[in-house]
C-alpha cells in the first residue's frame, strides 16, 4: 500500500494580512507559493489563516476546500480533519470551493484534481496540520493579548477557553496576523478525537436539500448566452458541410459559429438553442469508426485474444509450468460494454473573456487544467485566467474531461459573449468520452489442496489514460501547437500499445490472490472512441472477470466460496478479514425460498471491500433484494459518508451491472437518453448494509471500491439460483 | 401574456407559450433550485408542484400552466426555515452530489401530501420517476419514512412552510 507521506516540515508557512486578513500558505510540493497571489477572498477584518481557512471578527470560520465536492462527502471530511484539530464543528464551518492555485494541489499527484478515491488518504495529514499550526497561533496571540501563560489556555469549538471563561477565536485574529504560524504544532492522539471517526452530518445536505447549492448550470451573469453544439454522430468526425439558415432564423439566436466538434448554436436562453440546434443540418466525413458496431468490437478484441500477440504485464513463475501441476483448471471470457458515465448535471461550462482577461465558472475534478485551456483558446495569458469552482452534479470521472469547456472559451472568444456552453443529455450519453468496453480472459488452475497455482490472464480493449491524456495535453501546454499536441497525444498512444500496460485497462485483474505464477497480457485495440476514467476506473471490469472465475474455480474444486477466498489470501490478513467478516454474515443469513447468496470480493484503491448479494430470478429477471458490504478503509473519517458511498458505490454499479450497455451502430451511439441507457430506479434499488472494519491505521480510498464487487456478486448468485455461469454485462438470463 | 401563482406570488410572463416551465422558471424568474436533467421527463431533477400535483417540467410548456399553481423547492422551505422533509434529508445525510435532490424533495412532498402514511410499496411507485446517480435511494426512503411516521407534525410543519 502506498503511503502518504508527507514531511510537516514541507508545509510553508508564510502569514499575512490581506484586505485586512491574514493568509498562511501551505504548499505541499515544497515550493514556494509566492509566485501566485494567495486564493482566498479578502473580507474586512477577516484573519485568513491559511489557503484553507479565514475568521472573521463575528467568528465566522470559513473553510475553503481543495477537492472537488461531486457528492463523495470530501467537504465534510476535510472540514472534519481540520476541525478536529482546530478544535471548530465542521458543521459550524461557512465552506466554500477553493479556486484553482498550487496551495491547492492533491498532495498525491502534484497538481489540483480530484479522484483515484485519493481525498481522505491524501488530506489526512496536512488537513489535521493546517489545523493544529492555526489552533496554536491563535492560542499564542490570546495568551499575549490575556498576557497568561500559553499552558493556561485551552479551545473548545471555535473558543479559547481560560479559567472557564470563552473567548471566540476571533477575538484573537488582530493579534495572530502579527505572529508566524508554527509548522509543526503537535496533532492530537487518536483516543482523543472528536470529530474524526464520529457518527456526524454533512456540511453540504441543507443547501443541497434546499435548492441553495449552486451548481455549474445555475451560474448567472449579465449578459449570458447560451450554447449548444450540433455533433457529429460518430465521434471525431468532421463536418463536411453545415446549412445553418433556418437555424439563424429561430427564436433568440446570436450566433453560428464552427467549433472543433461541430457547430456551435448561441441564443439567449438554453431551450432556445437547442430548438434552433434541431434545425441545423451537417453533412459529416466517414471515419473508419463509422464502420464499426458492437460486435465489431467484440470480434475484433476476441481475435486479439486469439492472436495472443500483446504487450506483456507482470510474469511470475511460469505459467504453463504450474497448469501442468493443476488438478482443476478453467478458463473463460468475460466481456464489458462501452459505458456513459451521465452525471445527473450535464456537462458545461461558463466562461466570460473581457480584453485579456477571462472568468470561469464550472464544477470540474481538474482545476489545474483550466487556466492553461481557456488560455490556449481565448489566446490569453494564463495568469489572466480567474477560475470559480462550483459543486458537481455528479462527477465519476467524467468531470475530469475538459471539452465542454475548450468549447465554451472557444464560442465566448468568437461571439465576444459571456457563454454558458451545455451538453444535451443526448450529447452527454452519445459522444462519450466512454468507460472502454472490454473483453477479458482468464485462465486458473487450482491444485489438489485447493490452492491457486496459475493465473493466465489477458484483456482486450482501448487505454484510458493515453485517452485522457489526449484530451488535457492541450491544457498542460496551451503554448504547444496543434499539430505537436496531436503527435504527443499519438506517440503516448503507441507507447501503451506497444511498449508497457496502461495500469487502467489491466488494475484488478490478477492481483488479488497469492497464486505463485501470473502472467498479465495486454491486447491494444482503439477503434477511435474517446475513453477516460469511470467510477473505480479498471476496476469496474476487471473485478467482474476476477471474481467470476474465482467462484467458477472454487466451485469446480469442490470448495465453498468464502474458504476458497480465505485459503488463498494468506498473504493479507486485511482482505482475508472481509471475507470472513462477510462468510460469517452470509452463513448467518436465512432467505426466502427462491433467494440466492453471491459473494465477490476486491481490493481497489488501496481498500477492501466483500459484499453479499441477495438475488431472485423470477421470470428470467434478475432481482436484487439486499446486498451486505464490508469495507476496510483504514480509519473512517466519517463513517456514515463512508456507508453512503458503498451505498452509491454499489447502486452506480448495480446500474451497470443490469443494465448499462451502450452499442455502436456504424459508429454511432444508438441510446440516447434515459429511456434506452437505463438507470436503477428507487423500486429496484436493493436493501444495502455496510460493515466497516473498525481500524485505526490511516485512511483508504471509498469514493469508489464499493462498485467492483457487486456485479460479481450478482452473477454468482444468479449462478446459485440458475445455474448460468453469466460471464457479459450487463447480466442478462437467456 | 402567461399568468400563474409561483410560490404564493401571481405571476406574468411574456415569454414564448411553448417554453417549458422548467425554463421559465430558471431564466425569466431566477429561481436555480428546479434541475435540467434530460430533457425528456424521464429524470425527475426538474419536478415542480402543479396544483399540488408532482409535475416534470421540463416537457410542460408554460401554457399549460396558465391560472395554475406553482411551487418550487424555494416555496417549499428556506435554510432558515426547512419543509420537514428537507430536514429529514439534512438527518439521514441524504444527498451526495445534490444535483436531484430538489426534485426528488418535491415528489416525496407531493406524495406525502396525498398520503401521510405511505407503504415502502408506495414510496417506491411514487419516487421511482426521479432518478438518482449518487445512489441515495435507501436514504430518501428511509428520510421519507421517517417524516411519514410523525404524520401530525408533518402536516402541521408542512401547512406552514407552504405559506412561508
Amino acid at each position: 500500500m502506498k503511503s502518504v507521506n508527507v514531511s510537516r516540515r514541507r508545509f510553508l508557512q508564510s502569514s499575512a494580512v490581506t484586505g485586512g486578513g491574514l493568509v498562511v500558505g501551505f504548499s505541499l510540493s515544497g515550493c514556494s507559493s509566492t509566485a501566485l497571489p494567495l486564493p482566498v477572498a479578502a473580507a474586512e477584518g477577516a484573519w485568513t489563516a491559511n489557503a484553507f481557512v479565514q475568521i472573521l471578527p463575528d467568528n465566522t470560520v470559513r473553510f475553503y476546500t481543495a477537492r472537488a465536492e461531486m457528492g463523495q462527502g470530501v467537504t465534510t471530511g476535510l472540514a472534519t480533519l481540520l476541525g478536529e484539530e482546530l478544535d471548530v464543528n465542521p458543521l459550524d464551518m461557512d465552506v466554500r470551493l477553493a479556486s484553482a492555485h498550487e496551495d491547492y494541489n492533491n498532495p498525491l499527484f502534484g497538481m489540483q484534481g480530484t479522484g483515484g478515491s485519493s481525498s481522505t488518504r491524501a488530506h489526512f495529514l496536512p488537513m489535521r496540520q493546517a489545523g493544529a499550526n492555526t489552533r496554536l497561533l491563535i492560542l499564542q496571540a490570546a495568551a499575549s493579548d490575556l498576557g497568561v501563560e500559553l499552558a493556561d489556555l485551552s479551545t473548545d469549538n471555535g473558543h479559547v477557553v481560560l479559567a472557564g471563561q470563552r473567548y471566540p477565536y476571533g477575538d484573537f485574529i488582530e493579534s495572530a496576523s502579527r505572529l508566524t504560524i508554527a509548522a509543526d504544532a503537535a496533532l492530537k492522539p487518536a483516543d482523543q478525537f472528536q470529530y474524526i471517526g464520529r457518527e456526524s452530518r454533512r456540511v453540504d445536505a441543507i443547501s443541497k436539500s434546499t435548492g441553495t447549492a449552486e451548481f455549474g448550470l445555475d451560474i448567472d451573469i449579465p449578459d449570458l448566452h447560451y450554447a449548444v453544439v450540433v455533433r457529429a454522430p460518430v465521434a471525431g468526425a468532421k463536418k463536411l458541410t453545415a446549412d445553418t439558415a433556418a437555424a439563424r432564423g429561430m427564436p433568440g439566436v446570436t450566433d453560428i459559429v464552427d467549433v472543433a466538434s461541430g457547430v456551435a448554436v448561441v441564443a439567449e436562453s438554453f431551450w432556445q438553442a437547442t430548438q434552433a440546434a434541431s434545425k441545423v443540418q451537417v453533412e459529416w466525413e466517414e471515419t473508419a469508426l463509422s464502420r464499426v458496431d458492437t460486435a465489431t468490437l467484440r470480434a475484433d478484441y476476441a481475435a486479439a485474444l486469439d492472436a495472443g500477440d500483446g504487450v506483456e504485464g507482470p510474469d511470475e513463475g511460469d505459467v504453463q509450468a504450474a497448469f501442468a501441476t493443476a488438478s482443476t483448471v478453467r478458463e473463460a471470457d468475460y466481456w464489458a460494454p462501452l459505458l456513459s458515465h451521465s452525471p445527473m448535471e450535464p456537462m458545461n461550462a461558463v466562461v466570460r473573456i473581457q480584453g485579456e482577461e477571462a472568468d470561469v465558472w464550472t464544477g470540474i475534478q481538474f482545476p489545474f487544467a483550466v487556466a492553461g485551456l481557456v488560455s490556449r483558446m481565448a489566446d490569453i495569458p494564463s495568469e489572466n485566467v480567474r477560475f470559480h469552482q462550483t459543486y458537481l452534479g455528479g462527477g465519476f470521472g467524467r468531470r475530469g474531461t475538459i471539452t465542454h469547456l475548450a468549447e465554451a472559451a472557444d464560442v465566448a472568444k468568437q461571439t465576444g459573449k459571456p457563454i454558458q456552453l451545455v451538453w444535451t443529455r443526448e450529447d452527454d450519453i452519445r459522444q462519450g468520452p466512454f468507460r472502454p468496453a472490454s473483453l477479458m480472459r482468464i485462465k486458473a488452475g487450482v491444485d489438489e489442496s485447493g490452492q491457486l497455482v496459475a493465473w493466465d490472464t489477458a484483456r482486450a480493449g482501448g487505454n484510458i489514460s493515453p485517452n485522457t491524456f489526449r484530451t488535457l495535453l492541450p491544457a498542460l501546454y496551451p503554448w504547444l501547437a496543434d499539430f505537436l499536441v496531436e503527435g504527443v497525444a499519438n506517440a503516448s498512444e503507441m507507447f501503451f500499445e506497444n511498449f508497457s500496460t496502461d495500469e487502467s485497462s489491466t488494475e484488478g485483474l490478477f492481483e488479488d490472490y497469492d497464486q505463485p505464477n501470473t502472467r498479465v497480457t495486454h491486447m491494444t485495440v482503439e477503434h477511435g472512441l474517446p475513453l477516460t476514467f469511470w467510477r473505480a476506473v479498471g476496476h469496474s471490469y476487471t473485478a467482474f472477470a476476477k471474481e467470476s472465475m474465482i467462484d467458477e474455480i472454487a466451485q469446480a474444486a469442490g470448495i465453498d466460496e468464502v474458504t476458497f477466498r480465505l485459503q488463498n489470501t494468506q498473504s493479507s490478513p486485511r482482505r482475508q478479514n472481509v471475507i470472513r467478516i462477510a462468510g460469517e454474515r452470509m452463513a448467518g443469513m436465512t432467505v426466502p425460498e427462491g433467494h440466492h447468496l453471491g459473494m465477490a470480493m476486491h481490493h481497489s484503491f488501496s481498500t477492501d471491500v466483500a459484499e453479499i448479494a441477495e438475488v431472485s430470478v423470477e421470470n428470467g429477471q434478475i432481482r436484487v433484494h439486499k446486498v451486505t458490504c464490508v469495507v476496510d478503509c483504514g480509519q473512517a473519517v466519517n463513517p456514515d459518508i463512508v456507508r453512503s458511498q458503498m451505498e452509491g458505490g454499489i447502486i452506480y454499479g448495480l446500474t451497470a451491472a443490469l443494465y448499462g450497455d451502450l452499442n455502436l451502430e456504424a459508429g454511432a451511439v444508438k441510446e440516447s437518453n434515459f429511456h434506452d441507457y437505463r438507470m436503477l430506479r428507487m423500486n429496484e434499488s436493493p436493501e444495502i448494509e455496510v460493515v466497516i472494519v473498525d481500524s485505526g491505521t490511516e485512511p483508504t480510498g471509498v469514493g469508489e471500491p464499493g462498485l467492483p464487487p457487486i456485479a460479481p456478486a450478482v452473477a454468482n448468485a444468479v449462478f446459485k439460483a440458475t445455474g448460468q455461469r453469466l460471464r457479459s454485462l450487463p447480466l442478462k438470463l437467456t | 401574456m402567461i399568468s400563474f401563482t409561483l410560490n404564493g406570488e401571481t405571476v406574468s410572463t411574456d415569454i414564448d407559450a411553448s417554453t417549458p416551465l422548467l425554463w421559465v422558471i430558471r431564466d425569466a424568474f431566477k429561481l436555480k433550485g428546479s434541475k435540467f436533467g434530460c430533457g425528456a421527463g424521464l429524470c425527475g431533477a426538474c419536478t415542480m408542484h402543479v396544483d399540488g400535483a408532482a409535475i416534470k417540467t421540463c416537457v410542460t410548456p408554460i401554457a399549460a400552466v396558465a391560472g395554475k399553481s406553482i411551487t418550487t423547492i424555494e416555496g417549499l422551505g428556506t435554510p432558515d426555515d426547512l419543509h420537514p422533509l428537507q430536514a429529514a434529508w439534512h438527518e439521514y445525510a441524504v444527498p451526495q452530489c445534490g444535483y436531484c435532490q430538489s426534485g426528488q424533495i418535491m415528489a416525496a412532498a407531493a406524495l406525502l401530501d396525498a398520503n401521510p402514511n405511505p407503504s415502502g410499496a408506495d414510496i417506491d411507485a411514487a419516487m421511482s420517476g426521479n432518478i438518482c446517480r449518487c445512489g441515495c435511494y435507501p436514504r430518501i426512503k428511509r428520510a421519507i419514512q421517517s417524516v411519514s411516521e410523525n404524520a401530525l407534525a408533518y402536516d402541521a410543519m408542512a401547512s406552514a412552510g407552504e405559506t412561508a
